[in-house]
């Protein structure tokens, strides 16, 4: 795959289970005056008609291509649709593509790379996935394109947040962000968000594959929420109900940062007996339930309770106390064929030769769970970063600006299916020079 | 050849998406992507403007006696034009992207996501045929006069149709998706150009099919000379010629044609003599004759993309549209 040329039009694609709100995100991109002249690819069933000087009705043909080595899917109907829209002089600055709720993103994603001519005159912008925060849930335990669709985007939105109380938000993005660690996410209500925060988002540009944020990329906690409670000087007492477990690790910590609290529990936990006492510090406590415990503050002020469970797992009560900012760092419960991000961050130099081994063999092998990578490589002997993403199979890589003063380093991000993180690990490290 | 000169240009609003002279009076109508219609007169002066289609105009068909045009566009529709009077027809589709009337001159064909029409003179309908399984890609019909019978390419295959009969007559299969036919003038070879860069040759008399690879990309541009024996193809900078006779082309080395820097988009053979043009995203116009395959007897550099190459009636003129509007007609003396 060549470069792109500078003047290519960018393309977003709007997915999202019916419902979700992406009719209302398209009327409120059309009506903005942002001086923007969009064209809209709007799927046969639209939610809503759409009033715009150019929307074009689209059929969603999917069809197999057999591109050299490799075999996938394309949009048949968008190569003859946007092949027409680029011929025409007056020429738009964006092109929405609107899918049906129940599309798989990947086929829209592959046009943009096996076709020549939509290599040249168009660039896959990003994706942007509506989700409705109310009713999602059912459709990512059950449904394969709910889990495709948050796959594969670089964008989400939250949508319909005034439906749900805040506790369920925290942990549908931590669902989310477990399934894509990638994804920017945005809370909204009614579809509202900045233009900027779904057009241009670069989702696809190599240049910006770099951008791969490594804090996002371990949402391996070795706990599963976080609370702040403001406790008063003195006694308060913590009690369990029966749980899944006969114990459950907690920490109480002045610092609410995750990152500490990895820390602390990675080290040996101190079993409290049942009424026995916990004081807030670097210290990891295995608390036995259903029982009582007396936490014992030095001084009144705000201590951030780290939970190994959900705490309404053991119905936990900490004297009466509400928890603000309580935020969720995994599922209540795992997944099977789940979808999840592995990703890899090392300063280490990589062989090329064993790169392209190890890249090659994967992408034959696990290429159809691979929904989405990128990131940012160092290969041993090149000045210069190579910057590399990919859909399914194919794969678009190449030398990007030297390291200059920057410290070189990998980060890299899979997102996908049955993904074996052990497994990747070790192929990347078989991979260091 | 004696030469070629330049006999007179103009400019369409936007790309030109199709050209075709009227086989009566030599009168050239082009239609740009935006829409609107024109036709010319021999010399080049604009003899009448045709509303085009909403959303865009995508085809032109003359009838091959009369003094009928046919158009079809992205809004669904097609039109038969009689001087400046029009019927219009429901393509049946939400575009129409393909209308050629058959050689006999009895059928208009329409063709639109996955609805195939048939039209009579008068405009009438004259069959529908039953969905195609995909959107319709390409159509054409076989150039037998005697017989009016049409191909079409969708994904999956190739359907060929007679007129009285609703059910193909024949499927070709293909696992992939078909953007091109073309039907050899002995009625021997139907071709098709795919969006996975292959070249798939039917022998339709024996069954025999061919596959032919090494393509760069898509083969949008196929053409068929007079006799039937030579196949040019587009899918790169390089014309690649084909000679199709005696056993065929398997097995064979194709003439290969250099004088493109980019991709071809468009091919045509003289409708009876042995010229062909070709042209390129780069703007040039080339004209070779196969027994020099080496250079071309006669090239142009335009300031735009060629997008439509038409020889007229007589091979006497070469008709070049490109991707910003212009059209130029040539006088070519062989």
């Amino acid at each position: 795959m060549s470069a792109q040329p500078f003047n290519s039009v960018p393309v977003t694609v709007l997915t999202g289970f019916l419902g979700s709100g992406k009719t209302t995100l398209l009327n409120r991109i059309l009506t903005e005056h942002h001086g923007k002249r969009i064209a809209v690819i709007e799927n046969e069933f639209g939610e809503v008609g759409i009033d715009h000087e150019l929307v074009v009705n689209a059929d969603e043909e999917v069809f197999e291509m057999n591109n050299g080595c490799i075999c996938c899917t394309v949009r048949g109907d968008l190569i003859r649709i946007l092949g027409n829209l680029m011929k025409r002089r007056d020429r738009f600055d964006y092109i929405l593509v609107e899918t049906t709720g129940l599309a798989d993103p990947g086929p829209v994603a592959q046009t943009f790379f096996v076709d020549d001519e939509m290599k040249a005159k168009l660039r896959l912008d990003g994706i942007v996935t509506l989700v409705d925060a109310k009713h999602i849930w059912q459709h990512l335990d059950t449904s394969k394109e709910a889990q495709e669709q948050v796959a594969f985007a670089d964008v989400i939105l939250l949508n319909k947040t005034d439906l749900v109380p805040p506790t369920e938000l925290d942990k549908l993005e931590a669902r989310i962000r477990q399934m894509n660690a990638a994804a920017k996410i945005h809370r909204t209500q009614n579809a509202v968000v900045s233009l900027d925060a779904v057009l241009n988002v670069g989702g696809f540009n190599l240049q910006r594959a770099h951008e791969v944020d490594p804090k996002f990329m371990e949402p391996e906690y070795p706990f599963e929420w976080a609370g702040t409670y403001t406790l008063p000087a003195g006694d308060t007492v913590l009690e369990l109900q029966p749980g899944p477990d006969p114990t459950m690790n907690v920490a109480l910590l002045p610092d609410a940062d995750p990152e500490k609290a990895m820390l602390i529990f990675s080290e040996d936990e101190t079993p409290v007996k049942p009424g026995g006492e916990l004081r807030p510090g670097a210290r990891l406590y295995q608390l036995p339930a259903p029982e009582k415990f007396t936490v014992r503050a030095p001084s009144a002020g705000k201590f951030t309770l780290f939970t190994q469970h959900h705490p309404d797992e053991f119905q936990l009560n900490l004297g009466g106390l509400t928890a603000a900012n309580g935020r969720a760092f995994k599922p209540d419960h795992q997944h099977d064929n789940a979808v999840t991000s592995v990703g890899i961050t090392h300063p280490g130099e990589l062989h090329s030769d064993r790169l392209n081994d190890w890249l090659g063999k994967l992408l034959r092998e696990k290429g159809t769970d691979i929904y989405r990578m990128k990131g940012v490589l160092n290969i041993k002997g090149s000045p210069k970063r190579f910057v590399f993403q990919g859909v399914h199979m194919l794969f678009d890589g190449k030398a990007d600006r030297p390291w200059g003063s920057d410290p070189r380093h990998n980060a890299l991000i899979f997102i996908g299916r049955n993904l074996d993180r052990a497994e990747l690990n070790e192929g990347f490290q078989q991979c260091l020079a | 050849m004696s030469g070629v000169k330049r006999l007179w240009q103009a400019r369409l609003p936007d790309h030109v998406i199709a050209l075709a002279w009227s086989p009566v009076n030599s009168q050239l109508s082009a239609a740009a992507v935006s829409g609107p219609v024109t036709v010319f007169r021999a010399d080049g002066e604009t003899e009448r403007e045709l509303a085009g289609h909403a959303f865009g105009t995508a085809a032109l068909s003359w009838h091959p006696t009369d003094s009928l045009l046919a158009s079809a566009g992205q809004d669904g529709k097609a039109r038969l034009w009689n001087g400046t009077t029009c019927v219009e027809l429901q393509g049946g589709a939400p575009w129409i992207e393909h209308a050629a009337w058959s050689p006999s001159g009895n059928f208009l064909a329409t063709a639109g996501g996955k609805k195939l029409r048939l039209w009579d003179k008068a405009g009438k309908l004259a069959r529908e045929y039953p969905d195609h399984p995909a959107t319709i890609a390409a159509l054409a019909w076989r150039p037998m006069k005697d017989r009016d019978s049409l191909a079409t390419g969708t994904y999956g295959g190739v359907f060929i149709w007679k007129t009285d009969a609703d059910k193909p007559q024949r499927k070709l299969d293909y696992q992939g998706s078909i953007i091109a036919v073309a039907c050899s003038s002995d009625g021997r070879y139907l071709v098709s150009g795919n969006q996975d860069s292959t070249l798939k040759v039917w022998l339709l008399k024996s069954g025999d099919e061919l596959e032919m690879t090494g393509y760069a990309t898509k083969i949008r541009e196929l053409a068929w000379d007079a006799t039937g024996r030579y196949l040019a193809t587009g899918g790169s900078e390089v014309v690649i010629v084909w000679d199709c006779s005696g056993k065929g082309p398997r097995g064979t080395k194709p003439a290969m044609l250099v004088a493109h820097e980019q991709r071809l988009t468009a091919l045509t053979f003289q409708r009876a003599g042995k010229l062909l043009a070709s042209g390129s995203e780069d703007g040039r116009v080339a004209v070779w004759r196969l027994d020099k395959p080496k250079a071309p007897v006669w090239t142009e550099q335009l300031t735009a993309g060629i997008s439509q190459l038409a020889w007229s009636p007589d091979d006497t003129r070469l008709a070049v549209g490109t991707a910003s509007g212009e059209l130029e007609v040539y006088h070519v003396a062989d």
